[in-house]
């Protein structure tokens, strides 16, 4: 069965500079993430903190 | 937070850059999420709270001072996304700040508001766990003093606004030490003080030569309401008290003697340029003043150059405390 959503009414095709910015947005989001969870995962390293499953 | 302030813009659904149907996607990059963090005002932050955590007895890994210096840094930036997200409305008619990126359309406020929220959350968290809940609670104290208690409840409402809203941009040096020490100690206070005494100076010189600019959006800056000659004159008294608290580190051994001749000499610049700021006509005329922090009308320049000398007088004297303390250890 087709769903609602395949036949979208009002969709705005986002422009190539919104598209643009939101690539720009993913990439800096993505990599602040990675960034704090290696903090989190050192800091726990550095302090002897690690739980012992690791 | 149902605090959301009166703004126009805000009232109306977020409307981004172009006109007509819009896709719902924003046009903004990581660097106007940057902006959103004051990174001017940060850098000052970063580098007191560097001097707070050298001039501290005692020592912690590198790894973890610079965790440390990182999450006040993200904290002072969260600080400055939910001052942007609160001030959206009055930022958007002050040519100092209008190109900001809330009132400039790009981020809309409630998104700098979760963005501010998110990262006071995560750098007070990270502070806690990488050293000690003395200096994360300390600042969750600064963040929650700067959005709540100076930018919802002062700013809006007393000329003494930046003279008590002072206090959290005068914490990150104490937040450095105590990711050191655990704990709060007369030599901390010392470094808090400085930073909370030039504050009036270093703003009311500004807002002598921004009075328009003030005045227009209802800040009741010391010049808009006890006049200009009224804060000339504290200006300069602001100067006398800064001279005598900045001579503390002295007598407390914070300072050596490298400290005692450097600020004598950077003391009596402040005084100077304050005395010419007390003589001048600063702040006298009301007219729309240029769009730049540093371009002034005629008649305004002392109160100009005040304020470019107030941030090199800062870092220079917090540089100082760092140096003294270098030579002597090693």
């Amino acid at each position: 069965m087709k769903e609602y959503r395949d036949t979208p009414h009002d969709f705005v095709a986002p422009t190539e500079a919104e598209v643009k910015a939101r690539s720009k947005r993913n990439i800096a989001l993505a990599a602040c993430l990675l960034a704090f969870v290696l903090l989190v995962f050192f800091t726990m390293v550095l302090k002897g903190q690690l739980p012992n499953a690791v | 937070m149902s605090a959301q302030p009166q703004n126009p813009s805000s009232a109306q659904p977020f409307s981004l850059a172009g006109s007509g149907a819009s896709s719902g996607l924003s046009l903004a990059t990581p660097g106007d999420y940057f902006q959103l963090m004051k990174p001017r005002v940060m850098s000052l932050v970063i580098f007191t709270a560097i001097v707070g955590l050298i001039v501290a007895p005692g020592s912690i890994p590198l790894w973890q001072a610079a965790v440390a210096i990182l999450c006040i840094a993200v904290g002072a930036g969260a600080s400055g996304a939910l001052n942007m997200w609160y001030d959206a409305d009055i930022d958007a008619q002050m040519t100092r700040t209008k190109k900001r990126p809330v009132p400039r359309g790009v981020i809309a406020p409630r998104t700098a508001m979760t963005f501010g929220l998110l990262l006071s959350v995560v750098s007070v968290w990270t502070l806690g766990m990488a050293t000690n809940y003395v200096a994360s609670g300390l600042l969750a104290f600064t963040i929650f003093f700067y959005v709540v208690i100076y930018t919802m409840g002062l700013k809006r409402r007393t000329p003494q606004n930046i003279v008590i809203g002072g206090a959290p941009g005068a914490l990150p040096p104490m937040i450095g030490y105590a990711a050191v020490t655990g704990s709060v100690t007369l030599d901390s206070f010392i470094l808090f003080l400085i930073i909370f005494i030039w504050t009036p100076p270093h703003f009311w010189a500004l807002a002598l030569y921004k009075v328009s600019d003030y005045g227009r959006v209802g800040i009741p800056m010391m010049p808009n309401v006890a006049g200009p000659k009224s804060t000339r004159n504290q200006i300069f008294g602001y100067a006398l008290v800064l001279a005598v608290v900045s001579a503390a580190p002295v007598f407390t051994g914070l300072g050596g003697a490298l400290y005692a001749f450097g600020a004598a000499l950077l003391n009596l610049g402040f005084v100077a340029l304050a005395y010419k700021v007390w003589q001048s006509r600063a702040g006298e005329r009301d007219e729309v003043q240029p769009e730049s922090l540093y371009d002034v009308q005629k008649g305004d320049r002392a109160a100009r150059n005040l304020f470019a000398y107030s941030i090199l007088y800062l870092f220079a004297i917090f540089a100082l405390i760092a140096a003294d303390y270098l030579v002597g250890a090693f």
